[in-house]
């Protein structure tokens, strides 16, 4: 499995655009994760979990959007959802499909607290 | 606060795998990523295709987790082979690939024969600037294999069925496993490495090189 490897460069993308927004916590992670992408993703959440701890983004939750595979028939141009049973294009049954989602795996966007905003929150709200 | 990121997981893989592909269309160099499960029967596919090469230049580098038994069977062809090994990881990365680089003089070379670690999943994700895939599968693996892992046999170019000899043993739907290759716009090439069928079909692929 090798999700392990795919976690860390993960929570190196985190840590990187946590610094260069000078937040002092990051509270969410979201993830874009293909059908085919082969990655589990409650298994890069236990990883993530772990190897956070310690780090600015400790605790943080991980939402992940998996994007279904969708074709693209090189034939006719219909974009569809292949079947398991059924690749072929449902329109003019060509084989000629070529993949257009469904591998990505990206980190879309993080949700972080800034040390002074989350001050100034934290006050106002009292 | 909410910040867009939009960065590839595997950016740092994909990039250097883009470079090694462009260096490789340079000097013309076909590059074929073999995947298949252990046993499977990549080696001895790759061991066929040396004996049958002719004056096809062939290198090989083997993907392996801890041993170099498959590289030695390799060597006795008296072809270039690295092996790499992966201390456990379940795919080759492109920089593993880019290390064996420095091992091998692919200049010379027509063909460059990358063997992936033996599993049907995880070598999807990683390319290795190949210019083409191939799926090694057996009769005893089952019929099920395309219906299962369609990611990595969406992937290839080419699946290749082995061990076609045996089949009149084992219970394999033939049809069944002809109609979901086809089912996903693929290429089938059935062999035997042991009885020699099929290869010539293979070796014809090999040499027109027709992604
Ligand atoms: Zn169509």
């Amino acid at each position: 499995m090798h999700e392990l490897g795919i976690t860390q460069n993960v929570l190196s993308i985190v840590l990187k655009e946590a610094a260069k927004a000078r937040a002092s916590r990051v509270t969410k992670v979201s993830l874009k994760v293909g059908e085919w992408s082969t990655v589990e993703p409650d298994c890069l959440r236990f990883y993530f979990g772990i190897l956070a701890k310690g780090t600015l983004a400790e605790g943080a939750e991980v939402a992940v959007e998996q994007v279904p595979v969708a074709y693209a028939c090189e034939n006719c141009g219909h974009e569809y959802i292949p079947l398991v049973s059924v690749f072929a294009c449902p329109r003019c049954s060509s084989h000629k499909g070529k993949l257009i989602t469904g591998r990505e795996l990206f980190v879309d966007s993080i949700e972080v607290e800034n040390a002074d905003s989350s001050s100034a929150k934290s006050s106002g709200s009292e | 606060m909410q910040i867009p990121v939009v960065q590839k997981v595997l950016a740092a893989n994909d990039l250097l795998a883009s470079e090694m592909r462009a260096e490789f269309e340079k000097f013309g160099l076909f590059v074929v990523n073999i995947m298949g499960s252990p046993g499977a029967g990549k080696t001895s596919l790759i061991e066929q295709t040396l004996s049958r090469a002719g004056d096809l230049k062939i290198g090989v580098v083997e993907g392996d987790l801890a041993t170099s038994l498959d590289a030695e069977r390799i060597a006795k062809h008296g072809v270039p082979v690295v092996q790499i090994n992966t201390g456990g990881a379940c795919h080759l990365d492109a920089s593993m690939v880019r290390k064996a680089l420095d091992r091998i003089d692919v200049t010379s070379l027509d063909v460059l024969i990358i063997e992936n670690v033996g599993n049907l999943v995880c070598p999807v994700s990683f390319d290795l600037g190949e210019t083409a895939r191939v799926v090694v599968c057996s009769i005893p693996e089952g019929d099920d294999k395309v219906l299962k892992y369609p990611a990595i046999f969406s992937s290839a170019s080419v699946v290749v069925l082995n061990k076609i000899d045996i089949s009149p043993y084992v219970s394999f739907d033939l049809v069944k496993f002809e109609e979901s290759v086809a089912n996903i716009g693929r290429r089938l090439i059935k062999i035997s490495c042991s009885s020699g069928d099929g290869l010539e079909n293979w070796m014809k692929w090999l040499r027109t090189r027709q992604v």
